[in-house]
């Protein structure tokens, strides 16, 4: 025990030092607390992606306790590999609820491990489930039906603004038929379902739609039927791997460069191994940060970290699933139960509330500013978060293309944009 | 204290259906020599049947029949047997490993009918709307969980009762019969075709039932839960048990189940902060150690099969 505690305080130390600004705000209060709590992760570590996704988390609660901890007590993040199991998902997270006695679970990624924690762990243990990156929208059909207890929140915003978003680029781009290829799972099938029914409400032929299967080694039957419709673009609903192998055989087959990706392909990984050279014509949609200059921290900090930007899928969303549910503990206040945390993520993303950076001293401010029994707006990595009655979060949107080593910005479009031209669809 | 318990119930509950399952694999390798590798095919068809027919209407989706929970386990248990019965007619000309890829395939298409059809069983999102029975005058807690596993526990011993029965029986001696010496068994007026295909599908309404109390105690299924790593699981928990044993079925699913999930738990605790991320990668390669070493040290399981000479060979003269 004693040489765990060595070695946090050397990690403290250290990120201290890369993050000099908290150490500026938060000074002496840096001293070590003699209570922890205890908040436990459900998140699928032995998978390539998923591991930077629990690293951000656990970089949250890092900045947290250097800030000074969650009600006065250090934050110590119990972290389960769900290795993309239900049944492992599940049976980690009841360990981590009854024997950890956590009230608060971050996780999991996949909507298919999320769904039964949440029937069968969270809800029955009245505990707070934040999710970083489950999509599906049955969680939306389970709260509007009454069944998570507002006890389930994500930070991924619903697919809804990808899918309208991406429609949007065809229109301004005077795409007019367009071929989907997309991820086969629960997130894939809900983006082309949506982005179908956009491209329809705009009057762009969706030429066709063909789910792409993880892990095969070749995709040439997928991308020849996407191709057979002769689209004048095509919109890629796939994470990097697959990202990648289905546009090298739809280039290398006299696929048009026209397309229009999501932000699962945000990746330096796709960019480098698909060439550059050939994304020139290639559109990206992804949620986007608020307009203000803080908001700037978390990229800035997690270059610092880690020595990349943090483009992965997911990664924004871990970042603002933690620190919002941090949030909500210390505005509940020393050993509150789940739902008594859950009543209070509205209070930390108060549209009308004080603003906070996503940073240790950010953290700190908030806890000023809820000490004094006022409100506070969370300006995340993914934005001013704000969750609706079913726990879903809205965004402002952002328009981007690759160039050379990063990502550059095309067109931004606020919250009231985003809502209006859904709305447009509609 | 009372989380411990907690926790531990459902543990069993898991474990317990688990053990389920790897009765009815028993059966057709342990018993009969059918090499099974469709696993998660048949427990899938038994928890997507039970969800379907005792789950709530869904928006164009198939189901919605609200049956009663018991007609609903059993229409899981049917829906496992039919497809069994299928496959069986196609496939038990087949021996061993020619057996285990087609019923492999066939659970990996099981996998993708369900992952893709969405007026099926909701596509890759899953089927809910499916509500536990008794949820309304149990609620959700610990007491629900109690009960249930002590019904999981009667039907594991209802089914280890009627395994042994049956193994016990002339119809167990047939299994043997096939496995050991198939041309023998025809020697004698046995039809092996006929046998293989009832145990087979014996073995995979078993698994039905199996997979129908999984669905019951998560309330939701989805392609995620009948990957081919299931199938692995339920294997696992038979070699290391002991294949035809059915105490072994029983001993080898709560030995690796908790093991599985102890590793993990270990892991999360003890390991120093820096290999935190790395703990399910550890686990893997220890699960993978174990099932190895087994293999490579007591290949016939930890309660390996007892054969029993039923009537001796001496006639009085």
């Amino acid at each position: 025990m004693g040489v765990l505690n060595m070695k946090r305080c050397n990690r403290i130390l250290v990120s201290t030092l890369g993050v000099a600004m908290g150490l500026a705000v938060s000074g002496g209060a840096v001293a070590a607390q003699d209570c922890t709590t205890k908040i436990g992760a459900v998140l699928p570590t032995s998978v390539d992606w998923g591991r930077p996704i629990a690293e951000t988390a656990q970089f949250v609660v890092d900045q947290v306790n250097e800030a000074g901890g969650v009600a006065g007590c250090n934050v110590e993040m119990v972290l389960r590999d769900s290795q993309v199991d239900p049944k492992i998902g599940v049976d980690a997270a009841k360990a981590l609820v009854d024997l950890d006695g956590v009230q608060v679970l971050l996780g999991a990624v996949s909507s298919g491990v999320s769904m039964p924690i949440l029937t069968s762990v969270t809800v029955p243990g009245n505990v707070l489930q934040m999710s970083c990156c489950s999509s599906s929208t049955a969680f939306t059909k389970l709260a509007e039906e009454g069944k998570t207890k507002q006890l389930f929140f994500r930070t991924f915003a619903t697919t809804g603004v990808q899918a309208a978003v991406g429609a949007k680029v065809a229109k301004d781009r005077g795409y007019k038929s367009v071929a989907i290829l997309y991820k086969n799972d629960d997130w894939g099938q809900d983006l082309q379902n949506l982005i179908s029914k956009d491209f329809k409400a705009l009057g762009i032929i969706v030429t066709s739609a063909t789910a792409i299967n993880d892990g095969q080694p070749s995709y040439r039957a997928e991308v020849t039927s996407a191709l057979s419709g002769n689209p004048d673009a095509l919109y890629l609903g796939l994470y990097p791997n697959e990202g990648t192998a289905a546009v090298r055989e739809w280039l290398s087959l006299g696929g048009t460069q026209n397309m229009i990706v999501a932000n699962s392909l945000k990746s330096d990984e796709f960019r480098d191994n698909v060439g550059l050279q050939y994304l020139g014509k290639t559109f990206g949609t992804d949620t986007a940060s608020p307009r203000v200059a803080s908001a700037d921290s978390f990229v800035a900090a997690y270059e610092a970290k880690f020595g990349s930007a943090p483009n992965g899928p997911g990664l924004a969303n871990s970042y603002d699933a933690t620190m919002i549910a941090l949030l909500a503990m210390e505005a509940a206040g020393k050993d509150a139960t789940g739902d008594q945390i859950a009543t209070q993520v509205a209070r930390v993303t108060d549209p009308a509330g004080t603003p906070v950076t996503a940073d240790s001293a950010g953290f700190s401010t908030a806890r000023d500013v809820l000490a004094s029994g006022s409100n506070v707006m969370y300006q995340g990595a993914t934005g001013n978060v704000r969750f609706d009655e079913n726990g879903d979060v809205s965004a402002p949107a952002v328009v981007w293309k690759f160039v050379e080593g990063s990502v550059e910005e095309v067109e931004y479009m606020s919250l009231t944009d985003v809502d209006d031209f859904i709305a447009s669809l509609k | 204290m009372i989380g411990i318990v907690s926790y531990l119930v459902f543990l069993a509950t898991v474990a317990s259906i688990l053990a389920i399952a790897v009765l009815g694999l028993n059966l057709q390798w342990g018993n009969t020599g059918l090499f099974n590798g469709g696993v998660a095919a048949f427990f899938g068809a038994g928890a997507y049947g039970t969800l379907i027919l005792g789950g709530g209407p869904q928006d164009g989706q198939l189901g919605g029949f609200g049956l009663f929970y018991p007609l609903a386990l059993l229409g899981g248990m049917a829906t496992a047997g039919l497809l069994a019965w299928g496959v069986g007619i196609l496939t038990l000309r087949l021996r061993h490993d020619y057996l285990a890829i087609s019923t492999f395939g066939i659970a990996v298409a099981f996998e993708n009918l369900m992952r893709n059809a969405q007026w099926l069983g909701g596509g890759a999102q899953g089927l809910h709307g499916f509500e536990r029975p008794l949820h309304a005058a149990l609620g959700d807690g610990f007491l629900y969980n109690i009960l249930f596993l002590l019904c999981v526990l009667v039907i594991l011993v209802l089914t280890y009762r009627f395994l042994e029965t049956l193994v016990a029986s002339p119809f167990g001696r047939q299994l043997r019969a096939i496995r050991e010496d198939e041309t023998a068994a025809r020697s004698l007026g046995k039809v092996p075709t006929r046998i293989r295909l009832t145990a087979f599908v014996t073995g995979c309404v078993i698994l039905g039932l199996a997979g129908g109390l999984y669905g019951t105690f998560y309330a939701f299924v989805s392609p995620q839960d009948i990957l081919p790593t299931l199938t692995f699981q339920i294997w696992a928990m038979l070699i290391v048990g002991g294949a035809g044993n059915n105490k072994g079925a029983v001993l080898g699913a709560f030995l690796i189940w908790g093991a599985w999930t102890a590793s993990g738990w270990a892991l999360s605790r003890f390991a120093p902060i820096e290999a935190q991320l790395y703990t399910g990668s550890i686990q893997y390669i220890l699960i993978g150690l174990v099932i190895v070493g087994m293999l490579l040290w007591r290949p016939q399981g930890l309660l390996p099969e007892r054969l029993v000479v039923s009537q001796t060979g001496h006639t009085k003269t």
